[in-house]
């Protein structure tokens, strides 16, 4: 019979949190294939990784909150263990060695909040549209100001069901910092929902306006500013 | 590049993996636009999953790059969501470093690994906003090139072509982009230009020579009409191919791709010499690197990568002289690094327990066997070394081991195929079956599944079976229906590939140049990405062909006589006629050849060009 690969390897390990940009040509990687990404950027960085036990070993990497194709952030988090206990700079100095474009660490720390905590996430929108941007400035006040924003959710299909969607009010759970216009681009700061038990993306936000306003927006530029626990404290 | 990026973002969240179109991955090169000479863009002809997995590009971007002066970059073929996104939006296609037009590149290279790619190529070409024939790009730059194993019959897509490269390309690249650096500041016409590339071993400009034909539709002959350029084009190879280039770095894709691992070749060519197979052929001789070179490009590799797989390419890996120590070797590394060996092409029954227990691939892909034929007497008309008592000996220590399925490829339509070697098919399946209930109980797994897969055979230029008709589609049901009728147990699967396509790859496979025209037509009536099945649409090849005049079964069906002048007479890929014709004859008697490790066998290759067992001068 075989034996798991590493059953006498050492299960001491130490734990880390890094924060992390994603920014550029990299903001099209999608959450699946970032964890791949950041497995062979460890792998190459031939940092003491800490692996599963089992007959399956794998490097541990966890990312406590998904972020969606498309977003820029300078405040991403993944989660590693080693097995050496290594200085915070020179763990973020090796790994940075041989990221891709657009990919890279900027601090390490010890996990001090549980990834159960997080509650909210905060954008920054800037978005141009198909039609005069004084226009949509106006569309948007009323799309906000109305009694509900309905937005459509996909929920899980009951068994033998189609998946279906429902009509979900998100007024009650979003937070607008503030919106304003920039010459023809309007700026949305938002809070949105994030984490294990309801999570809103910034796309279907926009969707609902662009299908409210009748209009299409021409370029978008999304990025998330801070990841927020249920004490409105920031997760890192 | 910030102007198309622009452009391209937006699309880029309505589209289906949207890494594929912007770059940026790891090991992906950048150069200063300003310092460069010589901008190359290696097109593969089908999607980026499908190409990224290729190694022939990996060497020649990681080879051109490796020049300072030189830039490299990837282009891929959009799917069709994206496709419709660059042609609303007026993005021409470009390439994924520098996210530039490749309209405005010197050379546009393409790769043609299959003959079901030819239409990328032309869609490509307009995407790129240039015209898809080559007589109408009358401009020396781009130059566009082709090469690849398809190339040894390129004439279908000779039109669309400047030129192609015969066999490999590591030299041969270097020679041709020295060439034209060195004209290039004298602002030579792109006739001038192909005149001195027709000088270089293995160019072929398929516009310096003239076609005539026959009254019964045969090629007459082939003539070059150009001074310069040779009578006959002999392929490109590696003499010292342990000394040959090979990259330190892959770029290594964000998305998941089809062969998503490093990748070390070890040696090329075969020494088998399967009758049905291309491959075996055109890549003669066999060569291979040493242990030394393998294991440091292996480290380097799986360094530079990060990944946590590689694998051992070649057509036959177990044909390596020392393979036992070289993956012992191999796998001392790969152990200490959490890394998998894959070994693709591997006889498994050569190998002792203990070394397959060490290799994670052989133990999880289960067992896979391509007998290729379902009796012996056929095996030996294709010369297919593997015997019915190898593949039962081999699922019995496997079966006692706890493996609970089997896989099976065969071909159908194989020259002098009887309903006896069809009716083979399902009786080894069955005897496999039996095998399985024969081991006891407390061994073997809780259930059995044995899956047999049948492709038609296609007949392809440089190999025995060249001079052979291709089955018809009618004949082809026939014999799958006769397999199907015959499968008696509920533990056989059988599936099989469908047949207009096969028909198809035969007549491009070896097809002249009068069937550019019907490539240009299919084209243009919206056959693209023909090899995915989703996307093939035989009814407008049909139209295609019938609005050109062109009798397919001319090409496919019809058997040619040695003496025939085939549309690549002109082109030598070293293995000669004579030998050809000899396996042919052989082949209608079920004689077999041995392989190159127990004997040269004269296939006209000598020795000079490094093969290990070649013996003629
Ligand atoms: S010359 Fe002989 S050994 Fe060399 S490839 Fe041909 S048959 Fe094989």
């Amino acid at each position: 019979m075989a034996q798991p690969k590493n059953q006498n390897l050492i299960v001491e390990r130490w734990d880390y949190r890094l924060t992390f940009a994603k920014e550029g040509r990299a903001r099209y990687i999608s959450h699946l294939d970032l964890m791949r990404t950041m497995q062979r950027a460890i792998k190459r960085a031939k940092v003491p990784i800490w692996y599963t036990q089992g007959f399956n070993p794998h490097a541990y990497l966890m990312f406590p909150l998904a972020l969606p194709l498309g977003t820029d952030s300078e405040i991403e988090t993944l989660d590693i263990a080693l097995t050496e206990d290594w200085e915070f700079d020179r763990l973020v100095e090796q790994l940075n060695g041989s990221m891709p474009e657009g990919l890279y660490f900027i601090s390490a720390a010890r996990p001090v909040r549980s990834h159960k905590d997080i509650a909210a996430a905060r954008y920054d929108i800037e978005l141009s549209f198909n039609r005069p941007a004084g226009e949509m400035l106006g569309l948007f006040e009323s799309f906000v100001s109305g009694e509900t924003i309905e937005i459509e959710k996909r929920v899980k299909p009951k068994k033998g069901r189609k998946p279906g969607v429902k009509l979900v009010d998100i007024k009650p759970l979003m937070t607008l910092n503030s919106y304003e216009l920039r010459g023809e681009k309007l700026y949305i700061d938002i809070t949105l929902p994030a984490g294990v038990e309801s999570n809103i993306n910034t796309g279907v936000v926009i969707d609902a306006f662009c299908a409210f306003a009748k209009a299409e927006f021409e370029t978008i530029y999304t990025k998330r500013t801070k990841i927020l626990c249920k004490d409105g404290e920031n997760f890192t | 590049m910030e102007e198309l990026k622009r452009k391209i973002e937006p699309l880029l969240l309505k589209t289906q993996k949207p890494a594929r179109y912007i770059g940026g991955e790891l090991g992906s090169v950048i150069k200063d636009k300003s310092k460069v000479d010589v901008r190359f863009a290696f097109c593969f002809p089908d999607v980026y999953d499908v190409g990224m997995s290729h190694l022939g590009m990996k060497i020649l971007y990681g080879l051109k790059n490796a020049r300072e002066n030189w830039w490299c970059e990837r282009v891929f073929m959009p799917e069709k969501d994206f496709e419709k996104q660059m042609r609303d939006n007026d993005i021409p296609l470009y390439a994924l470093e520098s996210l530039d037009p490749i309209k405005d590149f010197d050379f546009i290279g393409f790769t043609l690994q299959y003959e079901l790619s030819y239409t990328n190529v032309l869609e490509m070409l307009d995407l790129a906003g240039l015209p898809v024939l080559s007589k109408d790009r009358t401009d020396l730059t781009p130059i566009v090139i082709g090469g690849g194993p398809c190339v040894c019959n390129p004439e279908p897509v000779a039109d669309f072509f400047d030129l192609f490269v015969l066999g490999e390309g590591e030299e041969l690249n270097i020679e041709l982009l020295e060439l034209y650096e060195r004209m290039k500041p004298h602002n030579p016409t792109k006739q001038e230009f192909l005149r001195e590339a027709a000088k270089i071993e293995g160019v072929y400009v398929p516009s310096f020579y003239d076609v005539d034909y026959n009254d019964d539709g045969t090629v007459k002959s082939i003539t070059p009409n150009c001074d310069t350029a040779p009578a006959k084009i002999r392929k490109r190879v590696i003499k010292d191919f342990d000394k040959v280039y090979y990259p330190d770095s892959f770029v290594v894709p964000f998305t998941s791709i089809v062969h998503d691992r490093a990748v070390v070749e070890v040696l090329r060519g075969c020494i088998r010499g399967c009758r049905f197979c291309q491959a075996g052929f055109i890549y003669r001789p066999f060569r291979e690197k040493g242990i030394d070179t393998i294991e440091k490009q292996t480290k380097a590799l799986c360094e530079q990568t990060g990944y946590e797989q590689v694998s051992l390419s070649s057509l036959s890996t177990s044909d390596y002289t020392e393979i036992e120590k070289l993956l012992a070797t191999l796998a001392d590394y790969t152990d200490k690094e959490n890394v998998n060996l894959s070994l693709p092409s591997l006889r498994i029954d050569s190998f002792s327990e203990e070394l397959l227990e060490r290799i994670a691939s052989v133990r999880k892909s289960g067992l896979t066997f391509a007998p290729e034929a379902g009796t012996q007497r056929l095996r030996d008309v294709i010369n297919k070394n593997i015997t019915e008592e190898e593949i039962m000996h081999t699922c019995r220590m496997a079966f006692a081991a706890g493996y609970g399925t089997v896989k099976l490829y065969f071909m159908l339509g194989l020259p002098d195929e009887t309903d006896e070697d069809v009716l083979g098919i399902p009786e080894l399946a069955h005897k496999i079956v039996d095998l399985y209930y024969e081991t006891p109980r407390e061994l073997r797994a809780a259930t059995i599944q044995v899956s047999l897969s049948t492709a038609t055979f296609v007949p392809k230029p440089f190999t025995p079976f060249e001079f052979e008709p291709q089955a018809t589609p009618e004949e082809i049901d026939l014999k799958q229906k006769l397999i199907i009728d015959n499968i008696r147990s509920k533990k056989v699967k059988f599936s099989y590939h469908q047949q207009p396509v096969s028909k198809l790859e035969a007549v491009l496979a070896r097809g002249d140049r009068r069937v550019c025209k019907a490539v240009y037509e299919a084209w243009k009536k919206g056959c693209t990405l023909d090899s995915w099945d989703e996307h093939f649409r035989p009814e407008l090849w049909d139209e295609a062909f019938a609005e050109c005049g062109i009798d397919r079964s001319f090409y496919a069906n019809r058997r040619r006589e040695y003496d025939e002048v085939m549309p690549w007479s002109h082109l030598d890929y070293l293995v000669s006629r004579e030998f050809f014709i000899r396996e042919n004859k052989k082949a209608h008697q079920a004689l077999t050849t041995r392989n190159c490790c127990e004997g040269c066998s004269g296939c006209g290759i000598s020795k000079e060009y490094g093969g290990l067992y070649c013996k003629g001068v």
